[in-house]
């Protein structure tokens, strides 16, 4: 190492004090802007410099941006001037700088060829990069003077030094926007009830810290064993759900088979390229990364990246090892959200197949009664019509009763029927408030020794719900409960923001949402304590109406409006039930969202 | 007369069966569950002739069990059971333990009420077959003391 030159560097104490404030500045101010703007100031003023400029190299544009400016004359319009100045491909100043990652001086900028005249009073102008570790030019800091020759030597090394701080301060400001990237998906990962949902947040937040502009993101879908996209940012975003890969087809599906991250500059020129559904034209393609999104099983996904080709040569944005670690992160983070999400929806289904298994045993047993005893009707009916004296009303007595076993049939049809479609919705964005006023008008007798009080509390979050299934979850516990208060009592529906001590009853998953609640207690037996685990459960009704499918079907639409119902009332002084339901998202677009139920 | 119990826990099956086995000219008492069937025939005499039974009712083998306490009042009664249609494996097991025969609830196509009436026809020609022979046995071991 030069010694000798580094001893010449620092020539007075003014320069070390400059170094050493600016230094301490770059540490302690978070805000980039405001330590690049001082770093910009001090130097123009250390090297008695009339103005000047730092330009920051946009790589996802692939074009130099003046977006700091110091010293007297600048305008708007003078400093849009002169991002055009910088556009021009080959000339000026500012672009030879950051294409030669080298200092740039002039003596006298009227017989220089690079010089473009932006200002009518410069005579001399100086212009250092600022380039990272990785050797990449982050930007060009140029100052200038209305006098000739008016930079020297010291003045170029004191330049370079700044530039080197105004760099970390740069490279700094990337990493606090990719820490705190991480630290946002992390918390998002366990926000979202609805995976799509999910999966966008993650996108966004991630295009957004990390410059990434096309970002998309594909799961495996395990029946087609396809790549489907699922959220993504920019042209493809109207592709959701339509676009797919093969695995192994195309760069994408390469990541998805082989498990392992593809980053390439130029992909159009890759072998593995197929050129599907590209963000961005094959002839402009640039800079593309794909991660996969693996947990232990395997491979689940793929989150990709690109850039547009970069205009210049000497601007590579290509995605470096940061990138890389940075999505690679990501993805991990949300494969084991996404195992997960899938681990506790296998629970909600093996919960609801065990209630399917019991149900079509019970209803084939249900139904083959009623068809026995129909069919006991109409051999009963046919030995009459044999008779030579026919008697008129034991015929009828028996056309009534097998209309009654039909009847019984069709009501067990029914329930099969809502028990099945419970969890196929129609959603829209409802008011609960009004929901519970609807079905209290539709399945309240009109007539009723039961006294009924609403609580309803006023500007309720709006609910994401299928109304139909949503009134008749409503009209099942009121019925329930006037049924079990035969001499008359009180029943007092009450609705409100879901409190902490209801939202226990959620699952992990969903306890960092907002939810309302709507609470049904009346005055009646109760539940015994004994009794209560086996409410829910299908065929558990003592009404004799149907299999006694009720509250099993109540459960299963509650919880296919992501919700939850408990009860919790106290035996021998009345039942409790609260229904929690998830508040609709204010950006939610989707009119009718169909959620399937297993029906097959 | 001959004496007939049907149990079942379904009010709408009793109904009918007893219908159509008291166009028989039998006795048919009824019993709507495992339990108040097993009183019945213990409480009987003389026993019932023949004892018609659902397979499931409190527990899956209610059959079974009707079936021995049917055997254990009088060895010459007749079980018949009921079952659902195609869930046969219990009533197999009714029969090698001594059932009549059992009877699906669901056949396709079939009027089980007659196919019912016949097997319990069945049923009492066999108890009547089977008194016969041991009461020419008793009288045999009597004529040959």
């Amino acid at each position: 190492m030069d010694t000798n030159r580094d001893c010449d560097r620092f020539e007075s104490a003014d320069q070390m004090a400059l170094l050493a404030r600016l230094s301490r500045l770059v540490v302690t101010n978070p805000s980039v802007d405001d330590v690049l703007q001082q770093i910009l100031n001090d130097a123009i003023q250390a090297c008695g410099a009339v103005r000047g400029f730092l330009a920051i190299v946009d790589h996802d544009r692939g074009e130099l941006d003046v977006r700091y400016t110091a010293g007297d004359g600048w305008t708007e319009e003078k400093r849009i001037d002169r991002l055009k100045i910088s556009e021009e491909t080959g000339r000026g100043i500012t672009s030879l700088v950051a294409a030669t990652a080298r200092p740039y001086r002039s003596g006298n900028v009227l017989t220089d060829q690079h010089y473009i005249r932006a200002f009518d009073d410069v005579r001399s102008e100086i212009a250092v990069p600022l380039v990272d570790a990785a050797k990449r030019t982050r930007g060009v800091m140029n100052v200038e003077s209305t006098e000739y020759d008016a930079f020297d030597d010291k003045c170029e090394r004191l330049l370079l030094a700044l530039a080197d701080l105004a760099t970390i301060a740069l490279t700094m400001a990337d990493h606090r926007a990719r820490e705190s990237a991480l630290v946002e998906i992390g918390k998002e990962l366990n926000r979202f009830t609805d995976t799509d949902e999910l999966l966008q947040r993650v996108i966004d937040v991630a295009s957004e810290a990390l410059r990434f502009e096309d970002c998309s993101l594909f799961l495996i879908d395990v029946v087609t064993d396809k790549l489907v996209l699922r959220a993504s940012r920019g042209p493809l975003a109207k592709k959701i759900g339509q676009a797919t890969y093969e695995i192994g087809e195309g760069l994408t599906g390469w990541t998805a088979k082989h498990g392992v991250p593809v980053r390439v500059s130029d992909p159009a020129s890759d072998p593995r390229w197929k050129g599907r559904f590209e963000e961005i034209p094959a002839s402009e393609a640039g800079a593309y990364m794909a991660v996969p999104i693996k947990i232990h099983r395997g491979v689940i996904g793929v989150i990709r990246v690109q850039r547009k080709k970069s205009p210049y040569k000497w601007l590579p944005n290509d995605f470096t090892d940061e990138d890389e670690r940075m999505l690679s992160t990501i993805a991990a983070q949300l494969g084991i959200a996404l195992d997960n999400r899938r681990l506790v929806d296998q629970l909600v289904k093996a919960e609801r197949m065990a209630a399917w298994g019991e149900m079509s045993a019970r209803s084939a047993h249900m139904i083959g009664n009623r068809v026995f005893a129909i069919k006991g009707d109409i051999n009963e009916l046919e030995y009459l019509l044999k008779q030579e004296n026919v008697e008129p009303e034991k015929a009828l007595e028996l056309m009534e009763s097998i209309k009654k076993g039909i009847f019984l049939l069709e009501e067990i049809l029914n329930e099969f029927r809502e028990f099945v479609k419970a969890t196929q919705l129609e959603l829209e964005d409802a008011d609960l408030n009004e929901l519970v006023k609807q079905a209290v008008e539709e399945g309240f007798p009109k007539r009723s020794a039961t006294k009924l009080t609403l609580n309803l509390a006023p500007n309720l979050p709006k609910i994401k719900a299928d109304p139909k299934k949503l009134k008749r979850c409503f009209t099942e516990i009121i019925e329930n409960s006037i049924n079990f208060q035969p001499e008359g009592g009180e029943i007092t529906i009450s609705t409100s923001r879901a409190d902490a001590r209801s939202k226990r009853w959620l699952r992990p998953t969903q306890q960092s949402s907002e939810y309302v609640q709507v609470r049904f207690e009346d005055t009646g037996p109760g539940i015994d304590l004994d009794k209560k685990p086996k409410i829910f459960n299908p065929f558990y009704s003592t009404r004799a109406k149907g299999m006694g499918l009720g509250l099993s079907i109540v459960k299963g639409i509650v919880e296919a409006h992501n919700g939850v119902i408990y009860e919790n009332g106290k035996p021998g002084k009345g039942a409790r039930f609260t229904i929690l339901l998830p508040r609709a998202k204010e950006s939610s677009t989707k009119k009718h969202q169909k959620i399937e139920g297993e029906t097959n | 007369m001959c004496k007939i119990l049907v149990i079942d826990d379904e009010d709408a099956v009793r109904t009918a069966v007893k219908r159509r086995l008291e166009r028989d000219g039998y006795t048919v008492h009824t019993a709507e569950s495992q339990a108040e069937g097993l009183k019945l025939i213990s409480s009987q005499n003389p026993p019932y002739d023949v004892v018609v039974t659902d397979m499931v009712m409190e527990s899956p083998t209610s059959g079974l069990e009707v079936l021995q306490a049917a055997l254990s009042a009088d060895v010459f009664s007749e079980v018949i059971v009921l079952t659902a249609y195609g869930n046969v494996a219990n009533a197999v097991d009714c029969m090698k333990r001594g059932a009549f025969d059992y009877v699906e609830k669901n056949i396709p196509g079939v009027d089980v009420f007659e196919l019912l009436s016949m097997k319990v026809r069945q049923a009492l020609e066999r108890r009547r077959a089977s008194v016969a022979t041991i009461r020419k046995m008793k009288q045999y071991e009597t004529g040959s003391d």
